[in-house]
């Protein structure tokens, strides 16, 4: 029997005012429909359906704990938000209820130089984080495609994924443990054994990474003591140029064993991309016209280090036809990584006119063997919906090295759709939920995951997830977990599909 | 030069309660709103201090579009159109701006955005908090000026300046009333060099941003600036307040549809070319460690931060510790653009809590001296240092350089 949930009235709104104040209790249309969407394409003519029926912004783990003992109590739906820059729509409310915005909680609690952890509210920023670290010596190595403005919170609710995971791993391999509020507003620490700054213990179930990559379902991190590295003396990026996707890849394979521990990440550009690139990017620096594919490397390490990395690298390179593309692009284009993911004005329809288009980002995890074949298919399937639909846009993949301090074994592969949003009715917003489906499958056939980086839980993804990625019998654990943790159903409900374990 | 604000039709359309923005207006809403990278948030001082996202770029152009698509009233969005300094980061930080910008025409306009909204809501009657106050404020402003009872030239009475001249130096009546001794030192600092410069006798208030709310006198007041300035035969208008600057170089070109009929100059860009040209030398030691407080409306409204750091460079004897410009996106002094503190008067305590951010950020630096540049943010600093009880002093750059000259 599926649950029925209680509503958002005035005594509620009352209650809510009491724990976290007046000016945090948001009711006015427009900031709730705000928090409708996060950042992957979303249904405009459907917006009213995801806005939330309230806003609360928390001021400390105590607040947060009040609103979800309340929404437990009167069974109302809470979705927690961070950031809101999460592809997955892990922030969008499917059922109304209660939005639990955490930026307010962001400052840094303690920075502890002796034992290198730092322990922060979960509302801050990733860039924020990293700027006050810099200036005593430190270094916050966490760097997602959206490091100035996602949030640590966010970060660990969705498991998010870093550019450069081979000297510090991903949001995972960086939290020591953490303060949850659970969805029947109990507050716990998480994380290795007891230790609020352990790194690593063998004592008990290894519960810290059932809390990191929930999507909200299993309570609100409000707290976490996070793993700080000394600055890099030197960050040295390199960008080589190939005849050809195929020689790009074929030498990445090469890079991937080469064993040198200062390189960060290695990102194949494919064809497509490279093609827009030169069509749309502002930003970009010419290339001569027989470079259709490039690969861009970075290192981080002590001067030494990466001195012999560099030369190193430059060697294998060129064993596949590998131009080193100089430092002014390598430099360049690496520091501008964060800033240039999405211009509204760079997808075009078939007569070639820009359009109001927004971006949806693929991130399957897919094995070095089969990223061939998986390149070749996704980028027919999109060449195919553009042309049936002319609201869809091929705006190139990357492929980036997906493993934590190695550079061996799978990539985050993104495929960049870029979407009519503006302009989308249902009959096209269905039609972009089964090429989104067409993708994920190619990936399931060569034993992928659907999603390396931003979780399963949108429209498209969702379905096969819980039907064809996940075992049976994994599913099944989850939905008792999320059953034992969340009596009431309160926490994200609808999200992963979970709303079938109370049926 | 065409500014982006001229060529927005849509801010030029009366709104109505009813009103629903035209489709070149909701193509601004809904790519701010669809952006993926929000970097207009973490950049902007009033989310540093509410955490409400509400308050960002990309929330004041989503209740806009709420308003198109029918979830949402006009008459709803007053109060939170009031949380908004106007400093300009998010505009300035937007990827759109940044990369597509010039090319689609499409740079984010919040600041302005902001002020048409206010205007449209004041002048459809709907109140929001503080717009009384606002309108008495800026209301006496206009109404002194037009009562002749603002000393707008006593401060320069022994100085010897003409009534004219190529090169005119320009301020309103915030300086002429509130920061004579910046005035005066300038003028002294132009002498020394040579310049030959006048002033003219009735600069009326520039009021950067709120001239709207004031619909056809507001007009009336621009277009007796440019006469008067015209008159004198200025060719060169220099001016010595950020806030002016701004209503000069991009709200005076929107009021009348085109350029000014002359060049339009910054005192310290002024200033550092004289110094280039040897025909200022700064000679005797500073001995003080500074750092430098960039204004808003200078560095992130108009792209000028190299000419005051030229200058305290250029001083013998100073320690100068520099944050660069584009860290200082994220800062402000907490007054905002509004010549009568618009921002200070709907919300006092964040405007003092944006303020002491900054300054406690100071303090962390090790100086003994924040320069200033901007007549707003030194009156600020001052407020939020006694409140605050921090000791630091605040001078602006031209007393360290009337100094360095030995200028009285």
């Amino acid at each position: 029997m599926l649950m029925s949930y209680g509503k958002v009235d005035e005594s509620v709104i009352e209650r809510l005012r009491k724990i976290v104040g007046d000016e945090n209790v948001l009711v006015a249309p427009h900031h709730r429909f705000l928090r409708a969407a996060s950042a992957a394409p979303f249904p405009l003519h459907k917006w009213h359906v995801h806005a939330p029926d309230v806003v609360v912004l928390p001021g400390s783990t105590e607040e947060v704990a009040e609103v979800v003992k309340l929404a437990n109590e009167k069974k109302i739906p809470i979705v927690p938000r961070a950031g809101g820059t999460g592809l997955a729509d892990g922030a969008v409310p499917l059922k109304g209820g209660i939005v639990v915005d955490i930026k307010r909680m962001n400052r840094i609690l303690e920075i502890d130089e002796e034992n290198m952890c730092v322990t922060v509210e979960a509302g801050i920023n990733n860039q924020t984080l990293n700027m006050e670290l810099r200036r005593l010596g430190y270094w916050w190595p966490f760097d997602p495609a959206s490091f100035p403005v996602s949030i640590i919170g966010g970060n660990i609710g969705t498991n998010a994924w870093s550019l450069i995971p081979g000297v510090s791993g991903h949001i995972r391999d960086l939290v020591r443990s953490m303060v949850v509020v659970l969805p029947t507003g109990k507050v716990i620490r998480v994380g290795e054994g007891g230790g609020k700054k352990i790194s690593k213990s063998s004592i008990g179930y290894q519960l810290k990474y059932l809390f990191i990559g929930h999507q909200g379902t299993l309570g609100i991190v409000t707290e976490a003591t996070l793993e700080m590295f000394p600055l890099p003396e030197v960050e040295f990026p390199a960008f080589f140029g190939y005849r050809s996707f195929m020689d790009a890849w074929r030498n990445a394979g090469k890079m991937a064993k080469s064993g040198l521990r200062t390189m960060a990440t290695h990102i194949i550009f494919d064809e497509e991309k490279i093609e827009a690139l030169r069509r749309d990017d502002e930003a970009y620096i010419p290339l001569p016209a027989h470079i259709k594919s490039v690969i861009a490397t970075a290192f981080y390490g002590t001067e030494a280090e990466v001195k012999g990395a560099a030369k190193r690298i430059m060697e294998i390179a060129a064993k596949d036809g590998g131009v080193y593309l100089g430092p002014e692009l390598s430099e360049g284009d690496w520091a501008s990584r964060h800033d240039r993911y999405h211009i509204s004005f760079h997808g075009r329809h078939l007569d070639g006119q820009v359009g109001t288009y927004s971006w949806h980002c693929e991130d399957a995890a897919v094995n070095y063997s089969a990223l061939p074949y998986v390149v070749k298919r996704w980028h027919e399937l999109v060449k195919e919906w553009k042309r049936k639909y002319d609201i869809f846009d091929d705006m190139g993949g990357f492929y980036y090295n997906n493993n934590a301090f190695k550079q061996w074994g799978d990539y985050l592969s993104e495929i960049d759709v870029f979407i009519d949003e503006y302009h989308l009715t249902e009959e096209t917003w269905q039609a972009w939920l089964e090429l989104k489906r067409r993708i994920a499958e190619v990936v399931l056939e060569v034993g992928g995951s659907i999603s390396a980086a931003h979780g399963g839980t949108r429209p498209g993804d969702v379905e096969l997830v819980v039907s064809k990625e996940l075992d049976p019998g994994v599913y099944e654990i989850m939905k008792m977990i999320k059953k034992m943790l969340d009596p009431n159903n309160i926490m994200n409900p609808g999200k992963y599909l979970l709303d079938t374990a109370y049926e | 030069m065409p500014t982006a604000h001229t060529y927005k039709p849509w801010y030029k359309t009366p709104w109505k309660d009813d009103w629903i923005p035209d489709e070149v207006a909701v193509i601004d809403c809904y790519t701010t709103f669809a952006c993926r990278h929000k970097f207009c948030r973490e950049v902007c001082p009033v989310y540093q201090v509410t955490g409400n996202e509400s308050y960002t770029s990309y929330g004041f152009h989503t209740a806009l579009l709420a308003v198109k698509r029918g979830y949402e009233r006009l008459s709803n969005l007053g109060d939170t159109f009031t949380y908004c300094l106007q400093c300009g980061a998010c505009q300035l930080r937007c990827p759109d701006t940044l990369f597509a910008g010039d090319f689609y025409r499409v740079p984010k306009t919040t600041n302005l955005l902001v002020t048409k909204t206010r205007s449209e809501i004041i002048r459809l009657g709907f109140k929001f908090k503080g717009s009384d106050d606002i309108l008495k404020a800026i209301n006496k402003v206009v109404e002194d000026f037009e009562t002749g009872r603002m000393p707008l030239v006593d401060w320069a009475k022994d100085l010897d300046i003409p009534r004219e001249g190529e090169v005119i130096l320009f301020y309103d009546y915030f300086m002429a009333t509130q920061m004579t001794n910046v005035l005066r030192l300038w003028a002294k600092i132009l002498k020394t060099a040579g310049v030959k410069f006048g002033i003219i006798e009735n600069p009326r208030p520039t009021l950067l941003y709120e001239l709207d709310y004031l619909g056809e006198k507001g007009v009336k007041l621009v277009k007796e600036n440019i006469d008067a300035l015209q008159k004198a035969g200025a060719k060169t208008v220099v001016v010595a307040d950020p806030h002016v600057y701004v209503s000069l170089t991009q709200d005076y070109p929107r009021f009348i549809g085109s350029d000014l009929p002359f060049d339009t100059v910054f005192i310290t860009d002024f200033v550092w070319k004289l110094i280039k040209e040897g025909r200022l030398t700064p000679k005797k030691s500073v001995n003080k460690k500074v750092t430098y407080h960039d204004p808003c409306m200078l560095n992130k409204v108009s792209g000028i931060w190299e000419s005051p750091r030229n200058i305290l460079k250029s001083i013998p004897g100073l320690q100068f510790i520099d944050e660069d410009h584009v860290t200082q996106w994220y800062y402000c002094c907490g007054h905002g653009a509004s010549e009568v503190g618009s921002f200070k008067i709907m919300h006092e305590d964040i405007s003092y809590q944006i303020g002491l951010r900054r300054l406690r950020r100071v303090v962390e630096l090790g100086v003994d001296t924040l320069v200033v540049a901007c007549p707003h943010c030194n009156q600020q600093f001052n407020e939020v240092k006694l409140k605050a009880k921090i000791d630091i002093e605040i001078r602006d750059i031209s007393e360290i350089l009337a100094e360095s000259l030995d200028i009285k």
